[in-house]
């Protein structure tokens, strides 16, 4: 099946498709209803208090001020926080990840490697939460491994020159810890997709390395990499509990805001809440919208 | 690819088949049933629900897991503990969600802050109930028809890592010394923990005699981060051992609770601060809507006899009952030679519920401003 | 092109070696705080206890079996949903993958109460029955394993011409059911071991939902449980926890392996 599947490389969707791209065809969305039912029962339904609770004051009237109240300046800056460590770790956790899931695949490193990394990833990525906040304090808190180690060794204090695990920085370089597995995870089966036969005729044709990656091979995983990047964007948009755990409740992140007011022992506004709950799904929308613009841009020479 | 969905299908076949079956619990009673009369009729009653569910009900504070344990040995009654974790308000937020459900999500009984009673008994939440020792527990603490009732009471002290930690402070200006650098921590984010809005109360108690003037408080905060005495994280035991919060502000029960566990490894020794020593009640109601009224009925006498009430006074709580308790002679000298001296709840201050609630307000909306201890 | 070909090893071993501490460091400076259980000496004691432990051992027994089925239900739910939508429904794509990223923005705890108040009344009555609460329980973490499923398996597909297979399969007179199971499915094996391995952890580690509905049984509020009061054996259990999950998917990866395992498609 692999074989035929070379015979069919770069092949347009429309020339081969006698459909009408312009509706949806309801007979084989029927197929598809499964999903969307399970999704109606199981996420929608769950959450439409979310939806309604939003536009309910503490009495529960209704009332748009939740909405207003997003616009404040503090909310705004956790939402502009939640944003930055989320494609800052995205990022961060893309490139490792990336290069990573590059040595497994295309760049030949032995094979039982593979097999253990791509099981370990599966663990790490979703090591979060207090042990993971535990487990950076251990490493990079005033008494952490490795701050100790470079005291010892280098004489130097990292806390007094003003490094601190409790920052913006420390927590996206623990979230790093479960983005880059994820990543490998991800991207590894479009780096085995990548055939061996491009490579080898680029090289006929006189492609460097570094060619064969520009015009070649990035183009054809562009696609996935954007959708493994927003995946990650989401992973670290969402995440609560390691924040709570590393930075407690100190830093201004939007789904700690959210926390705070269901959760606490405090009798807080949960209509703000629920407000700021869409208010992420607002801004998953328009990075979804984002990365659906860049990818079908990436893709418009490619066989979907 | 096949053997796998094999060996998934077998187990999908095996946990079906061997899934306990839950005891089948009988019609609920109503909560406008009048109450079992006599202790006996009761323990049958309960007996016959079978279980109980109960929530937010760490082992360790105030010595629930033993508690638990004898409740569930004394009286034969399963007890179904559902998040260890969970906050007051996560607690209320349960009784409304499970208001149809009569399965095992359902908590019967829920402990929660002082500042909950009156918003409990508004959304209807709770089913009023008096214990037979109802009358020793101080009219302060309780709702005069039954609704809620307080439970224990602690103070709010620092629990120090001796390790670490060589000079022990005393008092709340002690935290602001040099020498205490990068160690002070609380055990909650003040925008949503009872325990660190009443730390910052203490804090204010101290600083300017009285509870009222939070902004007192906050000041010292502020004063505590700038010096860079202030760690940003919620301190926890794991923490406390580590040495990244050598100096945590706690209830005075939970570090107790902490020493034991640790058993000298390191050694922790807890302070009841000299001045600005405030004291925090919890209170105990069963749902209005519990699958198990009478199982939680009964809960609640066990918890509210002399026996109970031991158990909580073993784990470094005060239980409510602890004047009552003491008037009559009936704790035992090694579990009153492990408390905090006497002398320091003597200078206790019990914020009421409007104080704690007023707190509550300028803490969630000052803190970030004012303290700016912020994670940028 | 041998010094392209060192040039790229040496550059593979790099990242590969930078990664791993990445991986390895705070897992050593956990290990190495859970060995001083016993005062002023390293030993395992915090392991012991752990051991010992029969709730350990249920609660992480249960979390497992809850794990699995989650993930053949999920399987089943996604792959063919993928598939269908990138052969005959691009239009669909956008409303597909917006709703995979939900789970993102909806909160556990919302979600969780959500789920009793809609299934624990009329008409569902979820909540009264173990079969019923447990098949709750798999339902609320396919939804929360959902992004990496989908995700996971739309790259897998996306790694291969869906098309041309299956029209390559349909002109040799192959049905739907053929195509799916002995066609895509056998050029999906590594999405979805890695969609296998996402869902699992994601099970194994979680705390919310499984604490309001089924409370300490699982391994994620047991977990959240000794934590609360028993510092080393808190690490101790994150590195047991760690490693027995390492072990299981290695279990898995060695089972699935079946027959012709040459290299994945096209690696060089």
């Amino acid at each position: 099946m692999r074989r035929l599947n070379n015979l069919f490389p770069f092949t347009k969707q429309g020339a081969h498709s006698a459909r009408p791209v312009s509706s949806i065809p309801w007979r084989d969305a029927l197929w598809v209803l499964p999903f969307f039912l399970f999704i109606f029962l199981f996420v929608f339904l769950p959450s439409a208090s979310l939806l309604s609770g939003s536009f309910q004051d503490k009495w529960g009237n209704f009332t748009l001020q939740n909405y207003l109240d997003l616009f404040k300046p503090s909310i705004l800056s956790a939402y502009w926080i939640s944003i930055r460590i989320s494609l800052a770790s995205a990022l961060g956790g893309g490139l490792l990840g990336f290069m990573m899931a590059y040595g497994i695949t295309v760049g030949g490193l032995p094979r039982r490697l593979r097999t253990a990394l791509l099981t370990f990833s599966g663990v790490a990525s979703n090591f979060a939460g207090v042990p993971l906040a535990f487990a950076f304090m251990a490493t990079l808190g005033r008494t952490g491994l490795i701050t100790v180690l470079i005291q010892t060794l280098f004489g130097i204090n990292l806390y007094e020159r003003g490094f601190s695990i409790y920052s913006f920085w420390g927590l996206t370089f623990t979230y790093i810890y479960f983005q880059f597995p994820l990543m490998i995870l991800i991207i590894t089966p479009a780096l085995d997709g990548l055939r061996r036969e491009w490579r080898e005729a680029a090289q006929i044709l006189g492609a460097s390395s570094w060619e064969y990656w520009r015009r070649v091979a990035l183009p054809v995983l562009t696609p996935s990499i954007l959708g493994a990047m927003i995946l990650l964007f989401g992973n670290a948009f969402g995440a609560y509990a390691t924040a709570l755990s590393l930075t407690g409740g100190f830093i201004n992140l939007i789904t700690i805001l959210i926390g705070s007011q269901i959760k606490g022992d405090v009798l807080q506004n949960l209509g703000l809440s629920y407000a700021l709950a869409m208010g992420m799904v607002v801004v998953m929308a328009i990075m979804i919208s984002i990365y659906y613009l860049l990818r079908r841009y990436s893709e418009r020479w490619l066989k979907i | 690819m096949k053997k796998l969905s094999i060996l998934i299908l077998a187990l999908v076949v095996v946990l079906a088949a061997c899934g306990p079956k839950p005891t089948p619990t009988a019609t609920p009673a109503a909560a406008t049933e009048a109450p079992a009369n006599t202790m006996d009729a009761l323990i049958q009653a309960a007996r016959q629900e079978g279980m109980l569910t109960t929530i937010a009900l760490p082992h360790d504070w105030c010595n629930y897991g033993e508690a638990i344990e004898t409740f569930k040995a004394k009286y034969g009654i399963q007890v179904n503990e559902l998040n260890p974790d969970a906050g007051s308000a996560d607690e209320i937020e349960a009784i409304k969600a499970n208001k149809d459900n009569k399965g095992p999500q359902a908590p019967d009984v829920i402990d929660v802050g002082f500042g909950y009673g009156p918003q409990i008994v508004e959304e209807k939440l709770v089913m009023p109930y008096k214990v037979s020792t109802w009358d020793t527990i101080p009219n302060e603490v309780k709702h005069p028809d039954g609704y809620w009732y307080g439970d224990y009471y602690g103070v709010l002290a620092f629990e120090v890592n001796k390790a670490i930690v060589q000079n022990v402070l005393q008092d709340w200006n002690d935290l602001l010394k040099p020498e205490y650098k990068g160690m002070v921590a609380l055990a909650g984010d003040p925008r949503a923990s009872a325990q660190a809005q009443m730390s910052i109360m203490a804090a204010a108690l101290a600083r300017s005699g009285s509870v009222d003037d939070i902004m007192a408080g906050l000041q010292f905060f502020k004063e505590l981060n700038d010096a860079g005495n202030f760690v940003p994280v919620i301190a926890k035991q794991a923490t406390l051992a580590k040495g990244e919060t050598p100096i945590v502000i706690r209830w005075d029960y939970l570090a107790l609770a902490d020493k034991d566990a640790l058993a000298g490894n390191p050694e922790v020794e807890v302070v009841v601060p000299k001045s600005g020593v405030v004291a925090g009640v919890y209170i105990q109601a069963i749902s209005a809507y519990a699958p198990h009224p009478n199982a939680a009925k009964l809960w609640m006498e066990f918890l509210y006899s002399d026996e109970g009430q031991l158990i909580w006074l073993k784990g470094g709580c005060h239980p409510i009952r602890y004047n009552d308790l003491a008037a009559r002679g009936v704790i035992p000298a090694e579990i009153a030679a492990k408390l905090p001296p006497a002398e320091a709840y003597a200078r206790a201050v019990f914020p009421s519920i409007d104080q704690i609630n007023k707190a509550k307000q300028i803490i969630s909306e000052k803190w970030m401003e004012i303290v700016g201890a912020e994670v940028k | 092109m041998k010094r392209n070909l060192r040039l790229g090893l040496l550059w593979s071993w790099f990242w590969m070696i930078l990664g791993w501490l990445y991986f390895l460091l705070p897992l050593l400076a956990t290990f190495l705080f859970s060995l001083r259980a016993k005062k002023d000496t390293l030993s395992f004691l915090a392991y012991e206890r752990v051991f010992k432990d029969p709730n350990f051992w249920k609660t992480f027994a249960f979390s497992l079996e809850i794990g699995l089925i989650t993930i053949l239900a999920g399987l089943v739910l996604i792959v063919p949903t993928a598939y269908w939508i990138r052969l005959r429904l691009p239009r669909l794509r956008m409303v597909t993958e917006f709703v995979s990223m939900l789970p993102f923005v909806v909160p556990a705890i919302v979600l969780v109460f959500g789920l009793i108040r809609v299934f624990s009344g009329a008409p569902f009555y979820l909540t009264n029955t173990y079969l019923g609460t447990n098949a709750l329980l798999v339902a609320a973490y396919i939804v929360l394993a959902l992004p990496y499923l989908y995700r996971a398996i739309d790259t897998g597909l996306a790694a291969i011409d869906v098309r041309a297979l299956t029209e390559a399969a349909q002109s040799l007179g192959a049905g739907w059911p053929v195509i799916l199971l002995r066609i895509i499915l056998p050029n999906l094996r590594v999405a979805m071991i890695s969609a296998a391995f996402l869902t699992l952890a994601t099970v194994m580690g979680e705390f919310t939902i499984a604490s309001f509905l089924v409370g300490i049984k699982a391994f994620g509020p047991y977990m959240s449980l000794v934590g609360q009061n028993k510092t080393y054996e808190s690490s101790s259990l994150a590195i047991i926890s760690f490693a027995l999950t390492w072990a299981f998917m290695g279990f898995i990866q060695l089972f699935s392996r079946g027959r012709a395992e040459a290299a994945p498609p096209g690696a060089h």
